[in-house]
């Protein structure tokens, strides 16, 4: 079961529309929901009058930052989040008022009649300049916008640098962009007296639970939440979102359910990647190694910290590198703006950090007259390696992703094969990435095994269609051996499903997988202890297959166990967890359980009369462990390569005072068909001792700076700031000193 | 007014509202989607008189007496159609919110052009997108699907 690639298990949902998404969700006497949300950047509000809007035939309620309690504010390390507006307004979009009502057009009309008054307070927008004295200040605690500083701090900095031959100074920056799954955000609550049942769109139930106990001041089993399988996330459905306002709105609805659909420009208001400028200092030798380097990130987080004091700290760990380097030192910053709150966009951090650290890689190959493949090779980690962090890396495979990478390119060296005229410039370039997942996080699985023969898997894994349930199902089915047919997965709902931290940051197959292996485990003993009386043969000479206990000469099969021993059901649970982390001075500790390694390989033509890109061949990398599904693990590391082509090469949330110009998807390009490589080439990495690892990022963060590499041997022109358009590489051709 | 879909007659009130609302909230045709409504994504594709249109971009009442051809109107006799069945075999989806109107899009493709080459294929379904970034497996479907036609 394990290593076959089966089709998704909803598999003709999926290609019928049947598929039931949260967008699809329609509850007996439902009321409709519309935001109204501030047109300007940071305001105190002085007055919202619902009155007129309340005549609105058909509106029901509408809800203001008065209705709230004290406790109505949420952000996963600092609460500084209000469910809605009460006295101040961050970002163009804040939420002011909501409405249910019996139509979308009777809340669409009331939301017309909301009058708003207030003033404007200076804002800013721009990270680093929210940091200079000076800056109007967001939050009172906060005065100079930095909420989050991550420290790591290994091996003495001065030496390190005094030993360098050359030292390289750059700066690479990142524009907010949006996750844009084609599915909006989604919720609907209904409230049964002091219990909250909310459906959601959402990659964390129980992050989702935990705050709403935590704002509705409930017990979290008061609290049931139920997320049907998502129309993609990419980290923009990660952590909460906006279900502390949907449920606020239904809880004044005297019980009647009320759903919220978000518009495309609403989203671009709602979670952002962070825009980031990264400044990298490092040292090398004339023999080709690294001395030391220091890293300053400044991440724009946007008005409320939301997840960033945990992204913060990870964007940290992720902005070394894969490579040896013997001092390093890293401050990174989480800073307010008076932009829409900032989160994981697929690859958090990542994709930053990658870009800044591998972007650099070329450069100094470049200056110093190395080969940008083989300096990497030379200076790579292998396993046993020690990483800045101090810890020991264990099941190293970043040599072997950049060799089979690097393998997929066109094997004729010199001039491009495909040339087009002399306008057209061909070029390769390498990126190499190293990432961690959640350092401290627990999953849990549950299996009912029924008489007939059949398993229901209870699972808090989100299905957003990185196939989460088909994998686990695979698991299953290999761990307790039984046929796939005779597996049912249930879940996410909080009431039913047990605990699990989040299905993000690649951890699902690795966390919940082991957690569903635990639980196969101890139903396998549960059974043998049950059939060995049955076969008269000791438990240890038994062993399962296709739904069987089996013992040398006789089997039983699972259901008749059951029904020998007068059960109907047997239920085992099985849980994994990790509980790791870096010290918050020095950076020193363990940062993950294991590291997410991938790399990437491009091949490109520029045309250096238009600046235009054609992307020959990319070929990508990712270390995988032991794959549970080949093709869908394929499809991941494509999927990675081209989503990452949008933060490359096109997407960028332009702002004019706060205001988003672009918030659609006509203005705001995402990758089509014809934007993918002429050739695309996947490969998934395997080793014998590895773990099975989560492949939903690997191959992403390499593509920016593989492409710049690339773009730099082909046309001479080194590009900084994501995201490289034509333009950016036309100017630069214009302004590179003739030879 | 009467629409037409997939061969069935339906009375509705449409207003002004868009063929896309129509199909989902009053017929509960709901594999058709909303992705950017404004006729970028290619989510909420259906056929009008055999030709691929943005739903979320027409007014229900501009194609009255048309024969409008959805996602559901497919798999025949619980059988899936060819093209369902390539992407299938293909893995062409993720999330697969995109997917409907990818598959009628290729639908149309087809109908026009039984053996498209790589660059015909990419042009003609360059109005789809699909975040989750399957387009090599729906290359290949859209293939599979015009060899086994």
């Amino acid at each position: 079961m394990i290593g076959e690639s089966v089709p998704m298990l909803d598999s003709i949902a999926r290609v019928t529309g049947a598929l039931d998404y949260m967008i699809n969700l329609r509850l007996p006497n439902m009321l409709f929901g519309k935001i109204v949300r501030s047109q300007a950047p940071h305001v105190e509000l002085l007055k919202v009058d619902i009155t007129n809007a309340l005549r609105v035939p058909g509106v029901i309620a509408i809800l203001t930052g008065e209705d709230l309690g004290a406790n109505a504010f949420y952000g996963v390390a600092i609460k500084d989040q209000g469910v809605i507006a009460v006295d101040r307004v961050r970002y163009v979009g804040e939420p002011i008022a909501a409405i249910a009502a019996e139509s979308v057009e009777a809340a669409e009309e009331a939301a017309l009649l909301i009058d708003i008054e207030y003033d404007e307070l200076p804002s800013v927008f721009n990270a680093q300049e929210a940091i200079q004295a000076g800056a109007p200040a967001l939050h009172d605690k906060f005065p100079n916008n930095i909420f989050k500083h991550a420290k790591l701090r290994h091996g003495d900095m001065d030496a390190a640098f005094a030993e360098a031959d050359e030292i390289f100074e750059d700066t690479f920056t990142s524009p907010v962009a949006q996750q844009a799954s084609l599915e909006p955000h989604v919720s609907a609550a209904q409230w049964g007296g002091e219990r909250l049942t909310i459906w959601t769109a959402s990659q964390a139930p129980f992050m989702v639970r935990k705050a709403l106990s935590e704002i509705f001041e409930i017990a979290p089993e008061a609290v049931r939440v139920i997320v049907p399988p998502l129309g993609g996330a990419y980290g923009g459905k990660g952590h909460i979102r906006i279900e502390p306002l949907v449920a606020a709105m239904a809880r004044k609805t005297n019980g009647r359910p009320v759903k919220f659909v978000l518009s495309r420009a609403e989203e671009f208001v709602t979670v952002t990647k962070h825009a980031a400028s990264i400044t990298l200092k490092t040292g090398v030798k004339r023999d080709g190694t690294f001395t030391a380097r220091q890293v300053a990130i400044y991440w724009n987080g946007g008005a409320y910290a939301d997840a960033s004091p945990l992204l913060v700290p990870a964007g940290m760990v992720r902005s070394v590198g894969p490579y040896r380097i013997p001092a390093v030192s890293v401050d990174s910053y989480g800073i307010y703006t008076n932009l829409p709150p900032a989160g994981a966009y697929r690859g958090a951090m990542s994709s930053q950090t990658t870009w800044a650290y591998e972007s650099q890689m070329d450069i100094i190959a470049r200056k110093m007259g190395w080969d940008p493949l083989e300096f990497r090779m030379k200076n790579l980690f292998v396993s046993g390696e020690h990483f800045a962090t101090g810890e020991e890396l264990h099941d190293v495979h970043f040599v072997e992703c950049l060799e089979a990478s690097a393998k997929g390119l066109s094997l004729t060296p010199g001039p491009s094969p495909f040339g087009r005229g002399e306008k057209w410039k061909h070029g390769r370039g390498y990126a190499v990435m190293m990432k961690s997942t959640v350092a401290t996080s627990k999953s849990q699985a549950r299996l009912k095994l029924m008489d007939d023969g059949t398993v229901t898997l209870y699972t808090s894994t989100v299905e957003m269609g990185q196939g989460g349930h088909t994998t686990m199902a695979q698991i299953t089915a290999e761990s307790l051996g039984i046929p796939l047919s005779a597996i049912k997965i249930i879940g996410p709902d909080t009431a039913i499903t047990p605990f699990d931290s989040t299905t993000s940051a690649s951890r699902s197959t690795s966390m919940m997988g082991n957690a569903v292996i635990a639980a196969c485990g101890s139903m396998k003993k549960k059974l043998f202890d049950l059939g060995a009386p049955l076969l008269e043969t000791p438990i240890d000479e038994l062993r399962t297959e296709d739904g069987y206990v089996v013992a040398d000469e006789m089997s039983i099969s699972f259901g008749d166990i059951l029904k020998r021993n007068n059960l109907d059901a047997l239920e085992e649970s099985g849980e994994y967890s990790t509980s790791l982390g870096i010290d918050p001075e020095t950076g020193q500790g363990v940062a993950t359980p294991h590291w997410h390694q991938g790399a990437g390989a491009a091949e490109v033509e520029v045309d250096i009369e238009t600046g235009r890109v054609t992307i020959l061949r990319y070929s990508a990398a990712s270390f995988a462990g032991r794959v549970v599904n080949p093709r869908m693990a394929q499809l991941q590391n494509d999927g990675n390569v081209i989503f990452g082509l949008g933060p490359t090469l096109m997407e960028e949330i332009i702002y004019d005072g706060g205001q988003a110009t672009n918030p659609n998807l006509a203005d705001y390009a995402i990758p089509s068909i014809r934007d993918i490589p002429a050739e695309l080439i996947s490969v998934c990495i395997e080793s014998d001792e590895g773990g099975m690892h989560g492949i939903g990022e690997m191959t992403l963060p390499p593509v920016a700076p593989a492409l710049a590499n690339a773009i730099e041997d082909a046309a001479g022109v080194r590009i900084k700031d994501l995201p490289i358009t034509a333009e950016k590489i036309l100017r630069a051709l214009k302004e590179k000193p003739e030879p | 007014m009467i629409l037409n879909v997939n061969g069935n007659k339906h009375e509705v009130q449409a207003g002004t509202r868009t063929l896309l609302e129509v199909l989902r909230d009053d017929l509960g045709l709901v594999g058709t989607k909303e992705g950017c409504g404004v006729g970028m994504c290619g989510a909420c594709t259906v056929l009008v008189d055999g030709k691929p249109i943005s739903g979320c971009l027409i007014l229900a009442e501009q194609i009255a007496g048309k024969e409008i051809f959805t996602v559901e109107g497919l798999a025949r006799n619980g059988k899936l159609h060819p093209i369902q069945q390539a992407f299938i075999d293909e893995r062409a989806f993720q999330c697969a919110y995109c997917t409907p109107g990818f598959i009628l899009t290729t639908v149309a493709l087809l109908n026009e052009n039984p053996n498209p080459g790589d660059d015909e294929i990419r042009e003609y379904l360059s109005g789809n997108l699909c975040r989750c970034g399957s387009y090599r497996n729906i290359l290949l479907a859209v293939k599979r699907a015009s060899q086994t036609k």
